[in-house]
């Protein structure tokens, strides 16, 4: 499968408000961004700064509650529900701390749920699993159940399902963060590997500088705001 | 959609479940048994009445207060189509076997020659024939109103009766109004009949059937008074042949001389009756189900809960199927068909129990329950659209937590 050519995603004038009146909870307040195609992007920050609600939005999950927030140069609010979700179907591959595998499925199954969604025959679905299951290792593992998978094995059949519709862009949120040292390099070099691989563009939110190194533009947040965008040289 | 969890939480899921099914089960079973039951009930007493070899009864409100049967026998039978007219007189009196022994038994007076062909398809076959009752016209010893003709003293026994008091064809039956067998009068039993296995209907299990003008001594005449008989019966069953049987128009045309003749009586056909039950029995189904209506609306909210609570703990579980995009129909079409599986579930486990409720209803319940248990329908069509009913109900009733599902803030529930 040929993956979806990544798109520019631009934020400008962005804010998320949670709660009303006296229990208004500001997450985001005034974020402009622009992450070009491909990009290797690390978002750092203490809890609560407003990382997760940043990726959030990038992943279409949510909306923001003024501003404008583009993909491919369309704004999104411009788009249905429906459209919205295709979008995430097609183009945005999820990583979560927690993993999150569907535990009444098997490894393979979890990967394939996307190209069910997708409407990919059951041939074609379990023959890409199994390759996607293969790229990060896991080939004996296919017919495990989340519960009888180690925490890194988790994350690797997370990092495939996050691939297997080939989306243009995979957003990790603390990815090893309940992995150890072990774990969290195997995890990160896949990562890397797989976002050379398909030229897609990878926006990682940790609070660990090690993972953060590994990416080529550093963004650092605090209070909702954007406070650091630096590039390696 | 399976609960996002530990196993604890599975156990719970499959325990909503359980419960679910049981509610909606027992929903669907109360109309299985009372449709069954009540349904069953009715076409039976539509069945006897189609299967009797009458059309036309004529009938009136007290006891024995038709006077004149006798001669309404060649009134009613002078009336084009008419072939048969039967008066029958039913008392209760007490009968005295060879050893003595006194009970009460169901005495029903008859013309043998008119009763016999008013036997329907049934009964016909539970009665020797021709009747061993002597006189077939009755006439001998009514002897034009005077009751002065020999009696033959002849009477038949039901099988019940002749079991239970050892009562055989040739033995002497002592057959008084009263518990003093001396005042009794002396009958030879001639033969047996046997009963429907029913108890439902207007048939006694000890009934013995002697000669109207015999029966009509014994009540007007028994202690000796010496008054008028009134020649009394309870109702004058009449049958027709050829077209009249067969067309609805002529049969009214003869039931319509017939009031005419006996403008104070009431005078009705056995399809009218039919009719009737027919009509009885579509409201009594229309108020079964409505009653039913109640439970399955109970077992519905309870699904519907069951349904929303699984949404309230499968908050992440949707939650991560909507983030990797799952369109908002397959969130839904999860929902709605876990509803359908436990509606389904339910369903067949109403409809089972309802048919294994009945079942035992007919083997160990009550006599009259258990007869009413035994004469069940279960029509294949109402269940179906039971079933059916339920099953479209279930889609309704996960509407609620489709919408708590597809309302669902995903970075809530990913948190």
């Amino acid at each position: 499968m040929r993956p979806a050519a990544p798109a520019t995603i631009a934020l400008e004038g962005v804010t998320r408000t949670y709660g009303h009146g006296a229990d208004e909870v500001p997450a985001l307040r005034g974020v402009d961004l622009t992450i070009a195609p491909g990009e290797f992007v690390s978002v750092e920050g203490p809890s609560g700064c407003g990382k997760t609600t940043l990726l959030n939005l990038l992943g279409l999950l949510d909306a923001p509650t003024t501003g404008v927030l583009r993909w491919g140069g369309r704004p999104v609010g411009d788009r249905s529900d429906r459209e919205r979700t295709r979008l995430r179907l097609e183009g945005v591959g999820f990583i979560f701390q927690r993993f999150y595998l569907l535990p009444t499925l098997t490894a393979r199954e979890n990967v394939e749920l996307p190209m069910r969604a997708l409407g990919v025959g059951r041939a074609e679905r379990a023959r890409r699993a199994s390759g996607l299951l293969g790229e990060v290792g896991l080939t004996r593992r296919e017919r495990a159940y989340p519960h009888q998978l180690s925490g890194g094995e988790e994350q690797r059949v997370a990092v495939a399902r996050a691939l297997a519709n080939a989306p243009g862009l995979l957003l990790a949120d603390e990815p090893t963060g309940e992995l150890d040292s072990g774990n969290t390099q195997a995890i990160l070099d896949l990562l890397v590997r797989v976002r050379a691989a398909r030229s897609a563009t990878l926006v990682l939110v940790t609070h660990n500088p090690e993972v953060a190194a590994r990416a080529r533009r550093h963004l650092g947040m605090l209070d909702g705001k954007i406070v650091r965008d630096a590039r390696d040289a | 959609m399976r609960g996002f969890g530990t196993s604890g939480r599975l156990r719970h899921t499959r325990l909503q479940a359980v419960l679910a099914v049981a509610a909606m089960g027992a929903a669907v079973a109360l109309p299985v048994v009372l449709v069954s039951v009540g349904g069953g009930v009715y076409d039976h007493e539509i069945a006897s009445i189609q299967n009797a070899g009458y059309q036309i009864a004529v009938s009136s409100a007290g006891s024995h207060s038709i006077t004149g049967a006798h001669a309404d026998v060649a009134r009613f039978g002078a009336v084009a189509g008419v072939t048969y007219v039967s008066p029958v007189l039913s008392i209760a009196v007490t009968a005295f076997n060879t050893t003595g022994a006194a009970t009460a038994v169901l005495a029903e007076g008859v013309i043998p020659g008119e009763f016999e062909p008013t036997l329907g398809s049934t009964e016909s076959g539970l009665f020797p024939s021709p009747l061993p009752l002597g006189d077939p016209t009755d006439r001998i010893h009514y002897a034009n109103g005077t009751y002065s003709g020999p009696a033959t003293y002849d009477v038949l026994v039901s099988s019940p009766f002749a079991q239970a008091y050892d009562v055989r064809t040739g033995d002497a039956l002592a057959l008084g109004l009263t518990a003093n067998a001396s005042s009794a009068v002396r009958y030879n039993v001639t033969g047996t009949f046997g009963v429907p296995p029913s108890i439902i209907g207007p048939i006694g299990a000890f009934a013995i059937v002697l000669p109207l003008s015999d029966l009509q001594v014994m009540t007007g005449y028994a202690n000796g008074t010496g008054t008028i008989v009134p020649d009394a019966v309870d109702t004058i069953q009449i049958v027709v042949t050829g077209h009249v049987a067969t067309d609805p128009s002529a049969l009214e045309s003869v039931r319509a001389q017939i009031q005419t003749l006996v403008p104070y009586y009431g005078v009705s056909s056995l399809g009218q009756e039919a009719a009737q039950l027919q009509a009885a029995d579509s409201v009594l189904t229309g108020f079964d189900l409505a009653l039913s209506s109640v439970g399955i609306a109970i077992g519905l909210l309870f699904l519907a809960l069951v349904l929303f609570r699984r949404v309230e703990s499968d908050r992440r579980a949707i939650g991560i199927r909507r983030a990797i995009g799952l369109p908002a129909r397959s969130i839904a079409a999860g929902i709605v068909g876990d509803g359908l599986v436990l509606a389904a579930g339910g369903a067949a486990v109403g409809l089972f129990g309802g048919f294994l409720l009945v079942t035992f209803l007919a083997h160990f319940a009550s006599s009259t329950v258990q007869e009413a248990a035994q004469l069940a329908v279960f029509d294949p069509r109402m269940l179906a659209e039971l079933a059916a009913a339920v099953l479209a109900l279930s889609v309704v009733a996960s509407l609620a937590a489709t919408r708590s599902a597809l309302r669902l803030d995903l970075s809530e529930a990913l948190r």
